[in-house]
């Protein structure tokens, strides 16, 4: 059976969404992004309303929303800026692995604290060296006694030195490739846990990326996720779950450009009539609808099959490549429909692009997305 | 005390109207809780937040689809809801009549009216109700207080604002600037899903109505569309200019 | 009988008693029914029955010391009362604030339609409908009510001013008042008054929107050009919400309504809660920077410009008029 339809929860989410968008993110959205400041008020209200970390399970005190409700709040909150969605979003990304392969008494231990005041998590996977590459990571994770030692470099860590906790994944040894991988939650203070901001991002600027630099950082062995072998695992499955959002994020944005979009050519006038009177234009907006409508489609039903329990990976691949190839290109079109207009700062529209960009990049490139796609291709 | 709130599920203001066969079609419209009724579901809670022991029911009179309006006033807190459902356009005088049955039986003491309706315009049914009740009424509210049985509030008149003090029951009428409605928390969505929501049939308690909306149609006045051009004094001269002689108002 | 409620301040009727009269001059010609008026009010009030006896046959009087505040459990009462006595079949009021409070108390106490801030009245083979705004004043709708007496509130602006003149009379009629008709206590009033003619009876009024800038912003642009036009000052509700200005002057949803002759929109971008409140007026003019303001989509006259530089421009081009 087929059924699209929104339970009533689901549309009070969005609806709640979409005025915090409106009312909190899109008022300060261009102020962070030029400053390139972090939006510590948004994130409090954030934290106020229930949207920040709502993948927290019940058991550890959280709402346990599903992939399905995450996704259509992603959207409505991308809408107002792709940036500060970003935060939120790599949160969720950070909480992930906790819950993938973490024990009960894990997600108890450093989940429910983040609940009790506005606080983030991250996700520590890319290196200065390598990104796609996940398995050749040169972090190095040692036991001693009771203790792991982590020593390396970690690179384009969104909330990277700002979260209460960062899942941060080693090599106990390179020869041992993926069975050498270990995934460890390092808390804030850790001493030798130390950060660094990366500045001059093209886009998505309010949101705070950082390399972060582990300079023999302990950390209890009970705060390894899994066992020994088990940290490339546990990155591939949450990145299969979290690829996800980044989806919805980019349908959000072009919701967004198609709507600029829509607004400017009703209003501008050329040869005495409004620009949205050519066709030219017109077959613009109708190809981002077309995209947005598709796109939503994928994604929605990648979060289906995950909160179904069924296999995902491919089809989340999916929705992160097509529906932010898609956002870029609806980002580019707005800009376009709005000429000169659409490459100064006065109009958001400029924004659009250079926050989209990185949607194509993150959590697995697009190239890495298209390689999935068809290994499942080949394989199958 | 119990505490009732009445409240209305009305076209968002963003939402184009359209209207087709002399009636409004609200075909495609996005719906929200209209907001001058959100200021009453606030008061309601700020009031019990600041000491006063109160149980708070949401009460609507309207079709099916206000269940979404009643879902928005649990979820910022109200305990629980009673829908009186149906179809018909019952004028604010009859409707009156049957919440006042209600609000009566509940053994409520003080009830919350949105100011004006943002879908008919009016600002009636307060009134109507307190009249209903035979209670004290204050309209246009922006400030209260309530200190045992007796309220002080502020509210706009004709020509500013004055203070007001009687003693409960009594039906306040809502005003902008009586407080910040807060959003529902998503916390809070969740656990207003298991708050109790009881059905009336409308019919059941209706009688036919006192006035009878003949025909709608969009409200358009002709504009004449002049764009003055020109540096701010030539343009500003033109306009005086037109204003004497072509419109003939100074 | 058609019974109008006259509305006084002072003494002074105000301006939508004599709309009130047009109103009522119409239906009484259609329906042939004779027109009574009545006056509520203090002592001063006096003056006021005898100002609307120059206009109207016969007029109640009810006034007591009780009476001069406006309470509209007392105003309901009274109402009521004179109108079954007197055997009214059409009560005709102002959709005032204060004529909106009681009017639907004096239809549920009549056990009576209500028709409310009407902009204009038919009588069709006996039955009364009258046209009204609703959805924010987008729609246009014609309500007609069921049955008689019925209660009309009639939104101020619209009806022309009535200048018909009798020699009538002033009748003083008793209504005794219960505790509960008192039960309201009415404390400090706080005026909006500036000296300036009040909003809704203003037949130019200068609104300013948030691209005013500031609290001073209005000082230096809205009030002079308001003074120099004889008009009333309004405010959008992003004007109040800062604090600008009080919220006795927003015109739109929640505030005010108008309809004036002339409608100066300084700065104001026209949001729908706005329009609601303002697009009924003859002639608006609509000055902003923005050219993309939906403000223009209404007005007949429009200026796309700083209103810092236009509003001066405006004043010495009124100034030279004179």
């Amino acid at each position: 059976m087929i059924d699209f339809s929104l339970s009533d929860e689901q549309r009070q989410f969005q609806a709640l969404a979409r005025d915090f968008a409106k009312d909190v993110i899109m008022p300060v959205a261009s102020k962070h992004d030029q400053e390139e400041s972090f939006p510590h008020e948004v994130i409090a209200k954030a934290h106020e309303l229930g949207l920040l970390n709502v993948i927290i399970p019940e058991k550890a005190g959280g709402l346990g929303l599903g992939m399905l409700d995450e996704v259509i709040i992603g959207e409505e909150l991308a809408y107002g800026c792709m940036g500060i969605y970003s935060i939120l979003m790599a949160s969720e990304l950070g909480i992930t692995p906790i819950l993938v392969g973490g024990s009960e008494e894990q997600q108890k231990r450093f989940l429910a604290p983040l609940l009790e005041k506005p606080s983030l998590a991250a996700f520590a996977l890319s290196e200065p060296d390598n990104g796609s590459d996940a398995a050749a990571m040169k972090t190095r994770a040692s036991f001693e006694g009771d203790e792991i030692i982590l020593n390396g470099n970690k690179m384009w860590i969104t909330n990277g030195g700002l979260a209460e906790v960062t899942v941060v994944f080693a090599s106990t040894d390179p020869s041992l490739k993926h069975k050498g991988t270990v995934a460890v939650v390092v808390p804030k203070d850790t001493p030798g846990f130390s950060y660094q901001k990366i500045h001059h991002k093209m886009g998505q600027r309010a949101a705070h990326t950082a390399e972060l630099i582990f300079d023999n950082v302990r950390v209890p062995k009970s705060n390894m996720l899994g066992g020994l072998g088990d940290g490339f695992k546990i990155a591939m499955k949450t990145l299969d779950k979290t690829r996800i959002p980044v989806a919805a994020g980019s349908v959000g944005l072009a919701r967004r450009a198609l709507d600029e979009a829509k607004n400017y050519a009703a209003e501008r006038k050329a040869f005495g009539k409004s620009i949205n009177s050519f066709q030219a234009l017109q077959f613009k907006m109708a190809d981002m609808k077309i995209g947005i409508e598709t796109a939503r489609l994928q994604t929605l039903y990648a979060a289906w099959l995950v909160d179904t329990g069924q296999a995902h990976s491919e089809a989340s691949s999916i929705a992160k490549c097509y529906a932010s190839d898609m956002a870029f290109d609806a980002a580019n079109e707005t800009i376009q429909i709005h000429g000169g207009y659409g490459y100064v700062g006065e109009y958001p529209v400029e924004k659009l692009l250079r926050d989209i960009k990185l949607n194509q990049i993150y959590e697995g490139t697009n190239e890495i997305q298209r390689v999935v796609i068809a290994k499942h291709v080949i394989d199958s | 005390m119990k505490i009732a709130c009445i409240i209305k599920q009305v076209p968002d203001a963003e939402a184009r109207i359209k209207a087709a066969g002399g009636a409004v079609d609200l075909e495609g419209v996005t719906f929200v809780i209209d907001g001058m009724d959100e200021y009453g579901v606030e008061q309601a809670l700020r009031l019990r937040e600041g000491g006063l022991d109160a149980e708070i029911f949401v009460l609507a009179l309207g079709p099916k689809r206000f269940e979404e309006a009643i879902r928005t006033a649990l979820a910022m807190g109200a305990d629980r809801a009673i829908h009186l459902e149906g179809d018909m356009a019952l004028d604010p005088i009859s409707q009156a009549k049957i919440l006042a049955q209600v609000i009566q039986k509940e053994g409520a003491e003080l009830v919350f009216v949105g100011g004006k309706e943002a879908d008919w315009d009016s600002a009636a049914l307060g009134a109507a109700l307190a009249e209903a009740l035979g209670w004290a009424f204050s309209d246009w509210t922006t400030e209260m207080g309530v200190e045992g049985s007796s309220l002080t509030l502020t509210h706009d008149t004709d020509d500013g604002s004055e203070t007001l003090s009687f003693n409960l029951p009594a039906v306040i009428s809502t005003q902008q600037g009586l407080n910040e409605p807060r959003y529902p928390t998503l916390p809070n969505i969740m656990k207003a899903k298991r708050k109790p929501v009881d059905k009336v049939n409308l019919s059941e308690l209706a009688s036919a109505g006192k006035t009878q909306v003949l025909k709608q149609e969009i409200q358009s006045k002709e504009r004449r569309h002049t764009i003055l051009t020109g540096d701010a004094q030539e343009a500003a001269s033109k306009l005086v200019q037109l204003l004497r002689q072509e419109a003939k108002v100074i | 009988m058609i019974l109008v409620v006259a509305e006084q301040q002072a003494g002074n009727l105000r301006k939508s008693s004599y709309e009130l009269l047009s109103a009522a001059q119409n239906l009484s010609q259609n329906l042939s029914l004779p027109v009574a008026a009545l006056v509520i009010g203090g002592a001063s009030s006096e003056q006021a029955a005898k100002t609307l006896s120059q206009h109207v046959v016969t007029v109640y009087h009810v006034t007591s010391t009780d009476l001069e505040n406006f309470r509209s459990d007392s105003h309901t009462s009274i109402v009521s009362q004179i109108a079954k006595d007197k055997g009214a079949s059409i009560i005709l009021l102002s959709a005032s604030r204060a004529g909106l409070a009681y009017a639907p108390r004096v239809a549920m106490r009549l056990d009576a339609p209500l028709l409310e801030d009407v902009t204009g009245l038919n009588v069709q083979d006996g039955k009364i409908s009258a046209t009204r705004l609703s959805y924010l004043s987008r729609v246009t709708e014609t309500v007609e009510a069921l049955s008689l007496p019925v209660v009309i509130s009639v939104k101020p602006n619209i009806f022309p001013v009535f200048e018909g003149q009798v020699a009538g009379t002033v009748e003083n009629v008793e209504v005794a008042l219960s505790n509960t008709d008192l039960r309201v206590k009415v404390g400090q009033k706080s005026s909006a008054a500036t000296g300036r003619v009040a909003l809704e009876e203003a037949s130019i009024v200068v609104t300013g929107g948030r691209g005013v800038g500031s609290a001073e912003g209005f000082a230096k642009l809205v009030e002079p050009l308001a003074d120099s036009l004889n008009a009333g000052v309004g405010a959008t509700r992003a004007v109040v919400d800062a604090g600008w200005r009080p919220y006795a002057e927003q015109v739109g949803q929640t505030g005010k309504s108008v309809a004036p002759n002339l409608y100066v929109a300084l700065a104001v971008s026209g949001a729908v809660q706005h329009l609601s409140g303002m697009n009924r007026s003859k002639h608006i003019v609509a000055i902003n920077k923005d050219a993309d303001a939906p403000i223009f989509k209404v007005c007949d006259y429009g200026i796309v410009g700083d209103v810092n530089e236009v509003v001066p421009a405006l004043r010495s081009a009124l100034a030279a008029l004179d």
